[in-house]
Order: C-alpha cells, then sequence, then structure tokens
C-alpha cells in the first residue's frame, strides 16, 4: 500500500490548490486571482480613459496565459491521478470473482437474515440488532435475546474484576458444568482468592485465607492438588513471581476467565464457542477465496472438470482451532472414510477403512498389516467411532 | 498446515473496491471541475479577444467595454467560488476518505499473525463494513447507518452510492424512468465506453409507455428524438418497437406481447444495478456472500449434517449455517485429522488417540488421563457409557 499512499500524498499536495502547493504550475486560485486582478486594472484604466488597443490587446494575453496556466495545472493533476490509479492496478491485480447469485432463494435469505441478527446479539450489539430485527422482520427468539443480555451484563462485570454475577450463573448450572468437567466455578473462586492474596495491602492475606476456607471446600474432592498449590504458595506472597508458584501470578488466570465464561455460556444455550460469522469470513476473506479461485483457474486451463462436482479441488489450510470434525483418510486407499466405509483397527492398533482391509485380507480371514509385521484376523479389527 | 500467518493476498482479493470507490468518486470530482473551468473560461477567453477585436478596430465603446469586463469578473469570481466550493466540500473530504482506507488496508499488511489481537480487531472491522455492504444491498440502511455509526467507519463504507441507488431504484419500481436518465447522462462516456445500453433500454422502456398510452403522436416524436440515434447498434428493437404503435397492450403477441410486459421493469432494475456496480467496481455479489462461500466450503463436512458426529462449535452445525452451506461444495482433505470429543484438541503422536475396547470410540489420551485420575483409573465414554479401567484402553495408530 506504500506506493499508493505515496501517490496519494502527491495528488493531494496538487489538489489542495492553495499557494503553497507546489506543482510545475501555479495553483488555479492563484491564477484566477491575478487574472482578477488585470481585470480590474482594465477596469480602472477604461475608468481613467487610459485603456487604448494595447490596454485590450494585454487583458486577452493575459486570459490566455490564464487559461494555459490552468489547464497546465489540472493537466498536472490529472497525470498525478493517473498515476494514482497506476499503482492501485499494481496493488490490486487480480479482480473478485463474478458468482451466480449465492444464497438468494426466500428460505437462504431468511436463514442469512437470522444469522446476522443472531450475530449483532451475541457481539453485544443490541441497538443495532433491534434496528435490523425490525427492518428485516427476522423471527429471532426472544428468549435468546434475554441469554445474550445476561451474558454481555456478566462478562462486563467481570472485565471489571467482578465475579459475582458469573458465580452465581456458574452455582446454578453446576450439574452441567460438572457434566462437562468444566473448572468454571473453581476457576472464577481462585480467580478471587489470588486477587485477595496479591492485592498490594497485606492485610488481605487473612481475608484470602478466610475466602479460601469457605469456598474451597466444595471442591476439594476434585481440585485436591490445586487447592494445596494454592494454600502453599501464601508463603511466598505477595511476590509469587519470585517462587515455585510463579505461573499462578499470571495474569492470564484472570483474562482466560472472560473466554471460558463465554463458551461454557453457550454452550450450555447449544451454541458455539466462537462467533460464527467471524470463523467463516475469516476464513473465506484470510486466503479461502483466493485458494478457490487459483484451483478453479488451475482446471480450467488444463480444460478439466472438478473430479467430484461437490467437493473442492484443493485443501484449504485450517487452524487446530477451525476443526471441529475427525476426517479419517485411508493411508491405503487416500479415501475418506464414510459410514459403508468405516475405519477399522486391527489388533496391532493400526488404522485402515474397511475396503482396504478386505483387499488386504488372505484365505482364512488373516490380514497382514501394512505398516507393522503383525497378522490377525480380519474379524478381530474394531470399528472406530472418533 | 497450521497457517497462522496472514495471507496479505487473500485479504487483499477482497478489498479493490473499497480502495477505488473513493478513487471513482474523485475523479468524478475532478471532471466536474475540468467542465466547469473549461465552460468559464472559455467564455472569457471569447469575451477578451472579442473586446481586443473591437478596441484594434477602433469600435470600442468604454460603456460595452465596462459591461464586458463585469461580465468577465464576474465569470472568474463564480469560477475561483465553484472550485473552491468543490475542493472543501467533495474534494477534499473524498481524497480524506481515499487515505483512511489506504491506511485501514496498510495496517493489516503490517499483521503477521492471524492470532494477533490487532488482526481480530481488523476483522471485526472488515466483518462490519461486509455486513454494512449486505445490508445496503438488501435495502437495510438503517442497520448500515447504525453500524457505521456506532463503529465510527462513516468513511469506511458507501452508504452514500447505495442511497443514491436505491434512490434510483425505487423510482424505477414505480415505473419512472427520469432518475435513471440523469443518472446515464452524467455517466455517459463511461458508458459509452463499456458499450452499456442501459440508455437505450431506458428510452425504449419510455417509448413503450407511450404506445401502451395509446399517445401515438407523442410516441413517434418521441422516437425520433431519442431512439433513432441508437440505429446503428439496436435497429432489431427499435424496429420491433415500432410495430408497437400498431398493437395494442392486448393485441400484441410474441416479441411484442414482451416488450408490453411489466416485468420488463424488474429486468431494467436490474440492468441498472449491474451497471453502477460495474461503473463503481462494485462486485456483483455482495462481499459477504463471496467470503461465506469460501469460508463455508472450507469447512463443510458430511459429519456436519449427521445427527451423531454434529459439534455445536462447527459453525456448518448451526442450522441456518448448514442451510447456506448447502449451496457450496464440501471440503477437501488429504490426510487425517482425529479431533477428541472431549477437548476438542487435534490428537498427534504426544496426545494419542486410546479407544475404548469395546465399542471402538476414540478420545485423546488427555482427557482419558484426566477422567481416569478422578475415578480410581475408571474412565467411562460419554456416548456409549461403556465403562473400563484405563489399562483396558487400546492405543490407536492413525499415519
Amino acid at each position: 500500500m506504500d506506493a499508493s499512499l505515496k501517490e496519494l500524498a502527491k495528488l493531494e499536495k496538487l489538489a489542495s490548490n492553495s499557494s503553497s502547493s507546489k506543482g510545475k504550475s501555479p495553483c488555479i486560485t492563484d491564477s484566477l486571482d491575478s487574472l482578477i486582478r488585470s481585470l480590474r486594472d482594465t477596469r480602472e484604466s477604461i475608468q481613467t480613459g487610459a485603456a487604448n488597443e494595447t490596454t485590450f490587446s494585454g487583458l486577452s494575453q493575459k486570459v490566455d496565459s490564464t487559461k494555459k496556466d490552468i489547464d497546465d495545472r489540472q493537466k498536472e493533476i490529472y497525470n498525478s491521478l493517473a498515476k494514482f490509479g497506476k499503482a492501485l492496478d499494481k496493488r490490486f491485480t487480480t479482480p473478485l470473482p463474478s458468482y451466480q447469485p449465492l444464497f438468494s432463494s426466500p428460505e437462504a435469505v431468511a436463514a442469512l437474515e437470522r444469522t446476522i441478527a443472531r450475530h449483532f446479539l451475541r457481539t453485544g450489539q443490541f441497538e443495532t440488532a433491534e434496528t435490523f430485527i425490525s427492518e428485516s422482520g427476522v423471527n429471532v427468539d426472544p428468549t435468546m435475546r434475554s441469554h445474550f443480555l445476561d451474558l454481555h451484563r456478566i462478562v462486563t462485570a467481570l472485565k471489571a474484576q467482578d465475579i459475582a454475577p458469573a458465580l452465581e450463573w456458574a452455582a446454578c448450572n453446576r450439574a452441567f458444568l460438572e457434566s462437562r468437567s468444566s473448572p468454571l466455578e473453581f476457576h472464577l473462586h481462585r480467580s478471587q482468592y489470588l486477587r485477595l492474596l496479591l492485592s498490594p495491602h497485606p492485610s488481605n492475606v487473612s481475608e484470602a485465607l478466610n475466602y479460601a476456607k469457605t469456598n474451597f471446600k466444595l471442591f476439594y474432592p476434585r481440585y485436591a492438588a490445586d487447592i494445596n498449590k494454592l494454600m502453599n504458595c501464601m508463603t511466598y506472597a505477595p511476590r509469587l513471581q519470585l517462587s515455585p508458584y510463579a505461573d499462578l501470578a499470571s495474569p492470564a488466570l484472570h483474562y482466560d476467565l472472560e473466554p471460558m465464561f463465554a463458551k461454557e455460556f453457550c454452550a450450555n444455550l447449544g451454541m458455539s464457542r466462537q462467533v460464527p460469522l467471524r470463523v467463516v469470513g475469516d476464513l473465506g476473506g484470510g486466503g479461502a477465496l483466493a485458494r478457490i479461485e487459483k484451483g478453479r483457474k488451475v482446471m480450467r486451463e488444463r480444460k478439466s472438470e472438478w473430479s467430484q462436482a461437490d467437493e473442492l479441488p484443493i485443501e484449504i489450510p485450517l487452524l487446530p482451532e477451525n476443526r471441529y470434525h475427525s476426517i479419517f483418510a485411508c493411508p491405503v486407499s487416500k479415501e475418506q472414510s464414510t459410514d459403508t466405509n468405516p475405519p477399522m483397527m486391527m489388533s496391532c492398533g493400526h488404522v485402515i477403512t474397511k475396503d482396504s482391509l478386505q483387499k488386504l485380507s488372505k484365505p482364512g480371514g488373516r490380514v497382514k498389516c501394512p505398516y507393522c509385521p503383525n497378522e490377525s484376523q480380519v474379524s478381530a479389527a474394531l470399528r472406530m467411532q472418533f | 498446515m497450521a497457517a497462522t500467518t496472514l495471507n496479505v493476498d487473500g485479504v487483499m482479493l477482497f478489498e479493490q473496491p473499497f480502495a477505488r470507490v473513493p478513487y471513482e468518486n474523485y475523479r468524478k470530482v475532478f471532471r466536474t471541475s475540468q467542465k466547469n473551468i473549461e465552460k468559464e473560461l472559455g467564455a472569457i477567453q471569447t469575451a477578451a479577444s472579442e473586446l481586443a477585436r473591437k478596441a484594434r478596430s477602433g469600435a470600442a465603446n468604454p460603456e460595452d467595454a465596462l459591461r464586458s469586463i463585469d461580465a468577465m469578473m464576474k465569470r472568474a469570481e463564480g469560477l475561483k467560488k465553484k472550485l473552491n466550493d468543490l475542493q472543501t466540500n467533495s474534494g477534499a473530504p473524498t481524497l480524506q476518505v481515499i487515505r483512511e482506507r489506504l491506511q485501514h488496508l496498510a495496517a493489516v499488511e503490517d499483521i503477521e499473525s492471524v492470532r494477533s489481537p490487532e488482526f481480530a480487531r481488523w476483522a471485526d472491522t472488515r466483518l462490519d463494513r461486509w455486513l454494512i455492504d449486505w445490508t445496503l444491498r438488501h435495502g437495510r440502511e438503517k442497520t448500515a447507518r447504525r453500524i457505521a455509526a456506532q463503529k465510527g467507519i462513516g468513511t469506511l463504507v458507501d452508504i452514500e452510492l447505495f442511497s443514491d441507488i436505491r434512490r434510483i431504484e425505487d423510482a424505477l419500481s414505480r415505473h419512472s424512468c427520469t432518475e435513471a436518465l440523469a443518472w446515464c447522462s452524467e455517466n455517459k462516456a463511461a458508458l459509452r465506453k463499456v458499450k452499456n445500453p442501459l440508455e437505450f433500454e431506458l428510452r425504449l422502456q419510455e417509448f413503450i409507455e407511450l404506445t401502451r398510452a395509446r399517445k401515438l403522436m407523442d410516441a413517434i416524436t418521441y422516437q425520433k428524438k431519442y431512439l433513432i440515434q441508437w440505429q446503428e447498434s439496436q435497429a432489431v428493437q427499435i424496429n420491433q418497437a415500432s410495430a408497437l404503435l400498431a398493437y395494442t397492450p392486448i393485441s400484441a403477441f410474441g416479441p411484442y406481447k414482451r416488450l408490453y410486459d411489466l416485468s420488463r421493469w424488474q429486468t431494467l432494475i436490474q440492468s441498472f444495478r449491474v451497471a453502477i456496480y460495474n461503473l463503481s467496481t462494485l462486485p456483483t455479489e455482495p462481499l459477504l456472500h463471496l467470503a461465506m462461500y469460501a469460508g463455508l466450503a472450507s469447512l463443510k463436512l458430511p459429519a456436519c449434517y449427521n445427527q451423531e458426529t454434529t459439534n455445536i462449535d462447527c459453525p456448518i452445525c448451526d442450522p441456518d449455517l448448514g442451510k447456506l452451506a448447502t449451496e457450496v461444495p464440501f471440503s477437501h482433505h488429504v490426510n487425517s485429522t482425529i479431533v477428541c470429543r472431549i477437548t476438542g484438541k487435534i490428537m498427534d503422536s504426544d496426545n494419542f488417540p486410546m479407544a475404548f475396547p469395546e465399542h471402538g470410540t476414540v478420545y485423546s489420551r488427555e482427557a482419558l488421563e484426566d477422567m481416569a485420575s478422578r475415578n480410581e483409573g475408571q474412565v467411562t465414554c460419554p456416548r456409549t457409557k461403556e465403562t473400563c479401567h484405563f489399562a483396558d484402553l487400546r492405543k490407536v495408530y492413525i499415519s
């Protein structure tokens, strides 16, 4: 973008139309001012009767030269504008691809509108959500709306180091959190305890101890080791950074509560931990479209169609956090496993798909693993469920 | 495979219209200034040489000369004011918009990792821009204005352009061509350059409306004035249209009936939209759609549509996004990736997969070890409730 910004700076200077803006030709305001002065002079000389043939031919010449100056200046601006345009051309070499209209059926539009409305709610843009819902008449479950209001109230409190609303929610949903073995409630207490312990006033150590006594009891069966650590670290407070318990001094222990809370809160409502529209948008706008287009172009040049019409011809790299499902590609056949061709584990622990297993089987139902010396019964292979 | 480095080219693919729309706007401002200069200075030039010619031939009369000088002065001052106003009200703000947008794009060029908070903020703004683009294209202007105001990104979106488009489209749906024709005349040169026949189509519609109302004399005058000039490129259509003088909407058949069809107005709206998007270098599809097409396709798997394997964290498993994803192809994968259903982590040689001996359900070592440590070595599959001792789990090798 540097080249474009440089050309833009030149253009801005030329276009600013003030005397200080340097160009090869004078700026337009100056040229016009000088022309107006000449006109005024001519007017005076007419009034005083001093005007003669030369006055008028002089004026005509002055007008011509002004016109030329102004034309030159405009040409300069025009050239600068063209240069800037060229810099843009250079930066943006590939145009956006054009597709057949997407998501245009009434059902698709409705689905997208619901997605957008939920996006506004989920990201805490409640007023925008209101406007959008009334403008598009999309139906959004009012209870969902109140859930999101709750979420934002609690997260805002967490940001302000107030864990009370989060704790209240966690206590109400303790069974749910336990079923997910989520440490949220314990981590909330841990954060509060450490805050008390590490606050600049030493008197709070006893308060921290009291806090621990009342609140950690419930968690002792599950988090005994963690709680022991938390109690022992007291010896070093408030200089935890230099102690064997330095990890407990990390600010991340507190910051991580917000995403952890949001994740559990959303999971409880059956919603994803990331903002879905952001995930999809970041993937698409972070190289996926460029890759897909490149793949298409290669296919076109080879004049071949995609082998599987309903599958992308290329793989789009994904971050670990965007891997939501297990994919098993058979190391023998390179095919993805399906319900009818599931992954099977032989007794040695190596996994191949059922079809490959059957192809490799020998009379007597025995199969030699292609990856190790082990030989086993085909019937002993265990179907994997990832 | 896990590319955390930001793919700048992939990002920039979407940003061409973002940079170009204000550039085109500035070119328009420049053209207006040029037009004014040519008109006013040309007039002054003629007046001055006329004055000089008269003085040479001795026909100059001081009063006439004074009047002529005053007129020239008025023109010069008017031009100066017009150019200054143009620069203050349109030129400078447009250049400022260009600058802010380029700086916004320059900021992303410096971001290295997609995991950095800078990128998260940038991508938030980008999604806001896409949502504004989408809402504007779908006539949800209030929402668009609200997002822009709340996020303070008015210079990063083209609300004015779209509200202009909407104004003209609304006029067309009220069966009025006036606004669209005014736009055509403003952009005559650009339309001619890309050989866009929108103006002819609009003129033809006005002619059709005259014949529909059976104002035949008016129709003939109109045809002479506005249609004949297109003879070279649109001869067939002009001939067909002439026949409408003979056919009423009721007696018309075949191509003539089609010309009378009111759905032609809808087609005109489409043609207008394509023309103005084209001239403003906007893609015909909303940017959000293009990003979603690629994003959904990168994630879509058959597993997203199977009740047993859905994952609430997966965007495609959401019923609405899943519905939208039916329009895109499935993702393609060459290698296995086994994701633990308890921790959500990808398993590898350190955190290897382990299977329950009876049903073959697989989880990561970390998840199972954690479970065993809390249950005296016993582990229970959350899906099948199969319970066994940790030592009885089978290590799984995925190659």
